[in-house]
């Protein structure tokens, strides 16, 4: 499957290259769709509500009803805005957020996944360029709250990308390979890296929440301040790749995440794709769970906690992992 | 330091308990007697004392009556302009023959204000209705007196 | 020299922000005018009057009883307050007896009314600050209370239940049961919202040391309830100039260290433990007897001017009652707290950031439609 590399492109391979990225897609699609689902529904039943529940059984076709609804709606374009950034920003925004699952190993037989020698680094180079597609955004509109939530968003993320990176950097030292194919054997090989990688755990859990930009760290998009931040101005479909920029990368994080420290895949009886799964909705599935408890950060305080306490936490972690890598 | 695990551990209590949703027009909620929606009118009870009319805060109630040939006097026409209602209760509270009562009627929404001008027909058929809905409250005692009757008015 | 625009490296500009009229955090019709730079406030103007709807004039044409729905819609998180203190200035006017039952009838529904419009400040504010659960969970003990006013009056929101010279209702059969049922469940719930914010680092983190001033302060802005109490003065109108049967119950009248948005935000919940044991105490004590004293058929207060002020959700709640001996007032004026306490924001503001900008407009807690009038 993966001498799609190293191989010069054939007409056949081309084909193949397109199937799967427009499996994945349809797969991203559905679930991001009960993602939101989920969503609204365990933080329904948190607060003591039942979520929703009208459109198809247990309201299971509701976000399907509400990206159909987006997308018949009137596509507004501000006057005063800057036309071409504010049409390409969503774009923008988007195309990574789609590109970095090519990497994320999904299931122990790799049907379409990208053997990339690189590929924590290809993810986080990936997810950065997002930020440009939010802050332009943000800019472009021509609103002030979105203009404030851009920037916002702009420095959160570039904070949050450092400690992000430097708690990988500590799983890659342990396998000893930036490929997260060959991350995940080495665990199915040892343990799971979570529990050597304890504190590089709790700094990734923190900083790809902020990553993520969800609560307690939703300050670009904080309703209570900024109305909706960054796309405060956008309506209709533009509006629906925001949002399902969001939730793609809430998908891809929760693979990273299961790929870095729950060894991906790997478990026993029950076959990878399952456990992979299982991993990714327990992650997804905690993030709601903090998002129905927390309030939010204040955004001078966000980036002290990045600067101050995430960094070096990672460092601290960075160099244990260094050295315990050679003593043992 | 870790108060915050306290709070999700709160979250995760209410999780499994029982919700409190309402499914509303499928599932209908239970106003108590002394509920306060739009009015219902007893046409026959009403002697045109002009009252409520005089009493109503916002005067959106308008009343009109004949002296019968009986020397009875007769409602003629009782509007209230719904539009500027603002449910006080007051025109009940001074009523002396209670011709005027709360329902429990209380979806209004309407495309047009012209809609909420209440005449005395649509009052007593609100007052045929809430009969309808809550045959209880009208039980009659011994004596033939309605008896629940009471109970939603002031001392 | 000075740098002209093209040589200064970066050019700033200070930002005017409108916050609202319509806004996710002005918790109605409130406009701020913010100026701004980055996300430091420079300065700061509150514009009021969208909800004006000119409550004291329109009193000035109708008689006192008719009054009393009016005062449902100033402050319409705490309607019973309001309809209370129109009634008991009428009543200090005029020299009524109000009959026992009724003040003990009063006591439990304007305590049970304190208690719903606090939690319905600490469900706002930490909607404000961005937790949303909260928000939720309040409105199911303030539906609780809403039911009990339902059952006893027949409105959930304005409800007109305080007259002159006692209440228009008796309790229905069973609701002091139900009174008295709710207190536990409410007991429990102030310890699950203590559980669940007042430990929460990121939440003292937003709300430590936010929005503080001091006693004086507060004093020379006419400032009172929570927000004055918050600094530290013990000032209660129940305690310190009782109305109505408050000299017969015993609570504390809990006060704060810094006079900052943790501490108002703290009270609230201390208040709805006191409040409860007022309610407690209410309900042992309530006596049988008639629910409304002898009133005139037309109320006429006597030529002169009036004045009392209860200790309402939000701060001293007063009416001032001008008359000329008929049945209306010639003048009424009320005193509303919220629209006093939002007279401090503009400095509290000052140099904070966006952020603190809800943090401390929440904890300042004030109802659009009491500011409007």
């Amino acid at each position: 499957m993966w001498n799609w590399a190293t191989h010069p492109i054939s007409g056949l391979s081309f084909l193949g290259m397109v199937i799967g990225a427009v499996v994945i897609l349809l797969l991203t699609l559905l679930v991001v769709m009960y993602s939101i689902y989920w969503q609204r529904k365990l933080i329904g039943w948190i607060q003591l509500r039942i979520g929703p529940n009208r459109v198809g059984p247990f309201g299971l076709f509701q976000t399907a009803a509400d990206v159909l609804k987006l997308l018949i709606k009137e596509d507004v374009i501000p006057s005063k805005a800057d036309r071409v950034l504010f049409l390409i920003a969503p774009i923008l925004a988007f195309v990574p957020a789609f590109t970095v699952l090519a990497v994320i190993p999904m299931s122990q037989h790799h049907v379409f996944t990208a053997n990339v020698s690189i590929g924590a680094l290809f993810y986080l180079a990936l997810s950065a360029i997002t930020i440009h597609g939010v802050m332009l955004g943000g800019w472009a509109s021509n609103n002030k709250y979105a203009l404030i939530g851009g920037m916002r968003s702009a420095a959160q993320m570039l904070s949050y990308e450092i400690p992000l990176g430097m708690s990988v950097v500590g799983v890659v030292l342990m396998a000893g390979s930036i490929n997260l194919n060959d991350i995940v054997i080495a665990q199915s090989r040892s343990i799971w890296y979570f529990i050597p990688q304890i504190l590089g755990f709790i700094v990734f859990m923190i900083a790809s929440t902020a990553e993520l930009n969800r609560t307690p760290f939703d300050l670009p998009e904080a309703e209570s301040e900024l109305v909706a931040g960054y796309h405060t101005e956008y309506t209709g479909f533009r509006f629906a790749f925001f949002m399902l920029t969001e939730y793609v990368y809430l998908f891809a994080m929760a693979g990273l995440f299961a790929t870095l420290f729950l060894g991906g895949w790997s478990g026993p009886f029950l076959p990878g794709w399952l456990w992979f799964a299982l991993k990714v909705f327990l992650y997804i599935s905690i993030q709601f769970w903090i998002q129905a408890t927390m309030p939010r950060m204040r955004v001078d305080q966000l980036m002290t906690f990045s600067w101050k306490v995430l960094l070096p936490l990672a460092l601290f972690n960075l160099v244990i992992t260094a050295v315990l890598k050679a003593v043992v | 330091m870790f108060g915050f695990l306290k709070g999700l551990g709160v979250t995760l209590r209410e999780l499994p308990k029982h919700k409190v949703t309402l499914q509303y027009p499928d599932v209908r909620p239970e106003w108590p007697e002394r509920f306060r929606g739009v009015h219902r009118l007893l046409v026959d009870e009403c002697i045109v004392c002009n009252q409520c009319a005089r009493i109503c805060p916002t005067d959106c109630i308008s009343l009109s009556g004949t002296r019968g040939e009986d020397k009875k006097i007769r409602l003629d026409t009782f509007d209230i302009n719904f539009d500027t209602c603002i449910l006080c209760d007051l025109c009940t509270e001074v009523c002396p023959t209670e011709a005027i009562l709360m329902s429990d009627t209380f979806e209004m929404a309407q495309y047009s204000r012209d809609n909420l001008y209440l005449d005395m027909h649509w009052l007593h058929d609100n007052e045929l209705r809430y009969e309808r809905n809550h045959p209880e409250r009208f039980q009659k005692d011994a004596e033939g007196n309605e008896a629940t009757e009471t109970a939603g008015e002031p001392q | 020299m000075a740098l002209t625009d093209q040589q200064q490296p970066i050019r700033t500009e200070e930002m005017l922000l409108n916050v609202g009229p319509q806004h996710p955090s002005t918790h109605g019709v409130f406009r701020l005018v913010v100026k701004i730079s980055g996300e430091t406030v420079l300065d700061a103007e509150p514009v009021i009057g969208y909800l004006h709807r000119g409550t004291e004039k329109l009193a000035e044409d109708l008689q006192y009883n008719q009054i009393i729905p009016y005062t449902d819609r100033l402050d319409y998180l705490a309607s019973m307050l309001n309809n209370y203190a129109l009634c008991h200035t009428v009543e200090e006017a005029l020299g009524l007896e109000v009959p026992e039952r009724a003040e003990y009838l009063r006591v439990i529904v304007m305590e049970l009314q304190r208690i719903a419009s606090h939690l319905l400040f600490i469900g706002t504010y930490l909607l404000d600050l961005g937790a949303m659960s909260p928000f939720l969970y309040v409105f199911q003990e303030r539906e609780r209370i809403v039911q009990l006013f339902n059952e006893i009056c027949g409105a959930r929101l304005t409800y007109n239940y305080v007259r002159v010279g006692g209440v228009k209702y008796d309790a229905p059969p069973g609701w002091l049961d139900k009174v008295r049922a709710f207190i536990p469940f409410m007991y429990e719930r102030i310890q699950m919202y203590d559980d669940l914010i007042t430990g929460n680092e990121i939440f003292l983190r937003r709300v430590r040391g936010i929005g503080v001033f001091d006693t004086e302060t507060a004093l020379a802005f006419g400032m009172s309830g929570i927000n004055l109490r918050s600094t530290g003065f013990r000032w209660d109108l129940r305690k310190n100039r009782p109305y109505s049967i408050y000299d017969r119950f015993e609570f504390d009248v809990p006060v704060g260290e810094h006079g900052d948005c943790y501490d108002r935000y703290y009270l609230h919940l201390l208040e709805m433990k006191q409040s409860l044991r007022i309610v407690e105490q209410a309900l042992d004590g309530i006596p049988d007897g008639p629910t409304l004293g002898k009133v005139p058929k037309i109320i006429r207060v006597p030529a002169g001017e009036y004045y009392s002020g209860i200790e309402g959700a939000r701060g001293e709640l007063g009416f001032y009652i001008v008359s000329d001996g008929k049945d209306k007032p010639y003048r009424l004026k009320i005193r509303k707290p919220s629209f006093v306490n939002l007279q401090l924001l503009p400095d509290l503001l000052r140099g904070r950031n966006m952020a603190d900008l809800i943090a401390i407009l929440g904890a300042v807690d004030i109802v659009l439609g009491e500011v409007d009038a």
